[in-house]
C-alpha cells in the first residue's frame, strides 16, 4: 500500500473507532462510560466489562449503522460467546473497515 | 429492530435475517432462553448468528422481565409466557409454522407451546428442558424462592456494593428485583400439569438434549417415552449447561436437524481434553467467593433454570 492508502486506511480506522466507541458508549450509558477512554487496545470483557446483552445491543447498533455492507452476523457465527466477549474493540473496528467499499484512491500501490 | 410490542409488554427482539436476505423458504427458528440468570444473548451467540449465517430467520427475544424486556409486576404464568409468544408471533407478522428452540424452562415454554400452538410449530428442540408431569411448578417456585433467599443475604449485599464487578453485580442485581418486585416465583405455582394424553398425541418432530451428568437427566426418559416422534441425545461429560458447554456439537446438531434430517445425526465425540465443571459465569454472577460451600452448591443450581 502506499503511503497515501496507509494514510487513508488509518484515517477511515479512526473514523470506525469514534464511531464503534459512540455506540459502545450509548450502550453502557454515559455514566459508566464517560470518563473510559476507548482505542483499539480496549477490551469488552476486561477493560469495558461488558455483559453479553450489551454485546447483542451493541451489535444492532453497528448493524443499524453499517448496513449490509458489514456482515456482523457472519462474523459472529464462527464465535462462541467467550471468544466475543473477549475481543478487543480493534478486532471489531478492523472487520467493521476490511468490510467497507475500499476507496478508490486505496489499494493503487 | 430491537422492540416489539407483543400481548401488551415491550419485548426486546433481535431478529436476524438468513444470509443472502429474506426468503420464504427460509426456517423460521425462534429461540426461548431460561429463567431468572439468563437473557438472550446465550442463545443469540452459541446458536442464532451461526444459523443465521446457515440460512435461517432467526427471532431470539429476551423473556418478560428478563434481558432488555419490560419487567411488569405480574404476568409470569406459564399461560402469560405462552401468550407472549403468540404474540411475539403475530407482531413480526410470522405466518409460518417456526421451529422453537428452547433452553432449560424455556424449553419447557417450548414444549407447552407445542402442545397449545401446534399448528404454529415445525419443530421443537429442547435443550434440558425440566420436565416433570405433576409438580413442576411447585419444583420452579422452590427454586426461585431459594434463589431469592440467597441473594437476600447480608454478605451478598456485601459483595454487590465492594467486590462484585460489573457484570456479576448488575446480573444478580437484576435477577434479584425480577424476583422481589414481580410475582415470578408465586405464578410458577399456575403450572397446569402436562397431560400425558396430549403429549402422546403430539404430531410434532421434537429434538431433546440433555447432558449426562445433568441433575435432571433423570427426566429425559420420561419424556421421549411419552412424546411420539423425540430424537433423545444425551451427551457425555455434560451438564445442565451444554448450550454453553457443547456450543459446537449443538451448531452441528441444529443444521443437521433443520437442514438434514433424513440422514443420520452427527455423531458426538467426547471432549476428552476438558472437564464441565460449573462454569465460572455462575460462580461469577451469583454467590460471592467467600459463601459457603454447601449454599453456593445451592445457588448455582437454582440459577441454572
Amino acid at each position: 500500500m502506499s503511503g497515501e492508502g496507509a494514510a487513508r486506511q488509518a484515517e477511515i480506522e479512526a473514523r470506525v473507532l469514534g464511531e464503534v466507541s459512540e455506540d459502545l458508549r450509548d450502550v453502557i450509558g454515559e455514566e459508566y462510560a464517560v470518563d473510559m477512554e476507548i482505542t483499539m487496545e480496549t477490551t469488552f470483557s476486561h477493560d469495558l466489562e461488558l455483559e453479553s446483552i450489551e454485546f447483542v445491543a451493541l451489535a444492532d447498533r453497528l448493524r443499524e449503522r453499517y448496513g449490509a455492507a458489514v456482515d456482523f452476523v457472519g462474523f459472529l457465527a464462527t464465535m462462541d460467546v467467550d471468544q466475543v466477549i473477549n475481543m478487543r474493540v480493534g478486532e471489531v473496528v478492523r472487520f467493521i473497515v476490511d468490510s467497507l467499499p475500499t476507496p478508490a484512491t486505496a489499494g493503487s500501490a | 429492530m430491537a422492540e416489539v410490542l407483543a400481548n401488551d409488554v415491550r419485548l426486546h427482539v433481535q431478529r436476524l435475517e438468513p444470509r443472502g436476505g429474506a426468503s420464504p423458504d427460509a426456517p423460521v427458528v425462534v429461540m426461548v432462553h431460561g429463567m431468572v440468570m439468563d437473557n438472550m444473548s446465550s442463545f443469540y451467540f452459541a446458536l442464532g448468528t451461526c444459523l443465521a449465517d446457515a440460512g435461517c430467520d432467526v427471532i431470539c427475544y429476551d423473556l418478560r422481565g428478563h434481558g432488555r424486556s419490560e419487567r411488569t409486576p405480574a404476568g409470569y404464568r406459564l399461560a402469560d409466557s405462552l401468550a407472549d409468544l403468540a404474540g411475539l408471533l403475530d407482531a413480526l407478522g410470522v405466518d409460518r409454522p417456526v421451529h422453537v428452540v428452547g433452553n432449560s424452562y424455556g424449553a419447557t415454554m417450548a414444549l407447552a407451546f407445542g402442545l397449545e400452538s401446534a399448528e404454529r410449530v415445525a419443530s421443537l428442540t429442547l435443550i434440558e428442558p425440566p420436565f416433570l408431569i405433576d409438580g413442576l411448578g411447585e419444583e420452579m417456585a422452590r427454586s426461585l424462592t431459594q434463589i431469592l433467599v440467597a441473594m437476600s443475604d447480608d454478605e451478598v449485599q456485601e459483595w454487590l456494593e465492594n467486590g462484585a464487578g460489573r457484570v456479576a453485580g448488575r446480573a444478580t442485581r437484576a435477577a434479584r428485583r425480577l424476583l422481589q418486585e414481580t410475582t415470578i416465583a408465586s405464578d410458577m405455582l399456575a403450572t397446569p400439569p402436562f397431560s400425558p394424553t396430549a403429549l402422546s398425541a403430539l404430531s410434532v418432530p421434537v429434538l431433546a438434549v440433555y447432558g449426562e451428568n445433568s441433575d435432571i437427566i433423570g427426566q429425559a426418559t420420561g419424556l421421549a417415552s411419552l412424546v411420539p416422534d423425540c430424537t433423545l441425545i444425551v451427551l457425555a461429560h455434560h451438564t445442565h449447561m451444554v448450550l454453553r458447554e457443547a456450543t459446537g456439537y449443538l451448531r452441528e446438531l441444529l443444521r443437521w436437524w433443520l437442514f438434514d434430517r433424513a440422514t443420520p445425526a452427527p455423531p458426538y465425540v467426547r471432549a476428552t481434553t476438558r472437564r464441565f465443571e460449573t462454569p465460572q459465569w455462575v460462580t461469577q454472577m451469583v454467590p460471592p467467593p467467600d459463601l459457603n460451600a454447601e449454599r453456593r452448591g445451592e445457588l448455582a443450581e437454582g440459577s441454572r433454570r
